[in-house]
């Protein structure tokens, strides 16, 4: 791009058999123009990529949970809380827990006060790490394969794989873009989502019992992990 | 007549078209477009369960079932049987169902997905010791393509209908109960054991080793949710549905890419 306007530059400088001074005027300004609209569109384009693509965003969150798992001296039940407290840690930074309790509760969310919000989030994340923290642990280093993203407005999904006896079990990453990253909140798992299925279960438990109930519920779910 | 159409083309240019790119415009939350298969990924159906209240005692009759007689059965089976034999023998069974997948990927127009099963099927019928070995997959690389009448049926539109759930048979769609019949009547077994008890052990088989190689999954799903009925409800129609549409991840959304 530069050698090519410096040419040009040699070539006007060069033109002495042009009589009009305007004319040379006019093609000086026409290429600062030019000049001027290709830098802007540059820096266009580069602020529009300054968010990391939804791949980028959930490999190195996966791969910090991996090298977790792996770690021989976080391994075995004597180093359980560090290793959850760690692995929970990289969790937080990439999914998003407070997308996921707006799911779940639907519409009557916006209807509690925020120390509701709050509590129940907190519940619900740790119904979740109750739930699928242990999955987690019984990962033995199959590679993560990763098969393609698709981005649609503000939601992506991120397709991935991995292989379990044989088997290759699809997992996709739901993804929502939040101010300056990706932040996954949903995982599916041959298909089936997670959020929604807590979400048809709330349902039917939000009708029957409200929100009080829906959380003394969690409660004690939660404390059968224990 | 014309010009009402015409009339009717300009309004909806003029009213719906501005809609759309405003909706775009202003959240992201709106899904029109062109991108239908992302928009299809993001839906969902309704659930028709006016039998919640029958079934809800059917799946205590059926959770019995599983901690009284399933469980055992399957924990002395699964200590008896080598994991080998039971991958094996998992082989086995996906073999002999061939047929199914064979005439249902014909029903649906996918002929080359149905070739690769009939293709599945001698090579495995042969090289892999009637269908004890995969060497169709591990030397050829063809992947059994599942398909069945509950499917095909989804495919030429007919509706999920009731949802049951069943003693044994565990949960079902009124669609895939048809489907259901469809698939014993394409299935080999159905003609070479003729008398139920023995079809009722070949049942009984496949279905306490197919248990056996994916342990824990009903267990899990009871454990981690706070209304298991709802649970499988929910998983067993996303599954149901993402078959009909060939929605999973190995489908065409992801690997044009």
């Amino acid at each position: 791009m530069n050698r090519r306007v410096e040419k040009m530059f040699l070539y006007l400088k060069g033109m002495k058999s042009m009589k009009s001074t305007v004319m040379k005027d006019k093609i000086i300004k026409y290429t600062y123009t030019m000049l001027l609209l290709a830098v802007s569109a540059f820096g266009f384009a580069s602020s529009a990529l300054a968010i990391p693509a939804p791949t980028e965003e959930i490999k190195p969150t996966l791969n910090a949970i991996i090298s977790i798992l792996l770690d021989p001296a976080l391994k075995g039940e004597e180093n359980k809380i560090e290793r959850r407290a760690k692995i929970m840690a990289h969790v937080n930074s990439g999914f998003d827990f407070r997308e996921m309790s707006q799911r779940v509760i639907g519409k009557e969310w916006r209807e509690l006060t925020p120390e509701k919000q709050d509590h129940f989030q907190k519940l619900f994340t740790k119904l979740l790490e109750n739930a699928y923290i242990g999955k987690f642990e019984s990962y033995s280093g199959q590679e993560i394969q990763f098969l393609g993203e698709r981005i649609k407005d503000d939601r992506a999904i991120v397709a991935t794989q991995i292989e379990n006896n044989g088997q290759f079990i699809p997992i996709d990453y739901v993804m929502i873009k939040k101010e300056v990253k990706w932040m996954v909140y949903d995982i599916n798992i041959e298909g089936v989502s997670l959020v929604r299925n807590y979400m048809e279960q709330f349902k039917a438990i939000l009708r029957r019992d409200k929100f009080d109930g829906l959380v003394k519920l969690l409660e004690d779910k939660n404390s059968t992990f224990e | 007549m014309k010009s009402k159409k015409i009339f009717l083309h300009i309004l909806f240019m003029v009213l719906v078209l501005p809609a759309f790119s405003l909706a775009q415009a202003n959240s992201g939350v709106g899904n029109n477009g062109g991108d239908a298969e992302i928009d299809r990924f993001f839906e969902q159906e309704e659930t028709f369960d006016p039998l919640e209240s029958m079934n809800r005692v059917l799946f205590e009759v059926n959770d019995k079932l599983y901690y009284w007689v399933l469980k055992p059965v399957n924990t002395a089976y699964t200590a008896v049987v080598p994991q080998d034999i039971r991958y094996g023998l998992g082989n086995f069974f996906v073999n002999v169902a061939a047929p199914v997948r064979v005439v249902n990927n014909l029903l649906q127009g996918k002929f080359s997905d149905a070739g690769i099963d009939f293709e599945r099927f001698l090579i495995n019928s042969t090289l892999g010791f009637a269908g004890f070995g995969d060497p169709a997959k591990q030397a050829f690389g063809l992947k059994a393509k599942p398909e069945d009448f509950g499917q095909t049926l989804g495919v030429w539109g007919l509706g999920e209908g009731v949802y049951l759930y069943l003693p044994l048979l565990g949960p079902l769609t009124f669609r895939d109960a048809i489907g259901f019949v469809g698939n014993s009547a394409l299935h080999p077994a159905t003609y070479v054991l003729t008398d139920f008890p023995e079809e009722a052990a070949y049942t009984g088989v496949d279905k306490v080793n197919l248990m056996s190689l994916h342990p824990g999954l009903y267990e899990d799903m009871k454990k981690n949710s706070l209304d298991p009925y709802i649970s499988i409800r929910q998983a067993y129609l996303e599954y149901r549905r993402n078959k009909v549409l060939d929605k999973d991840v190995k489908s065409s959304v992801f690997q044009e890419e």
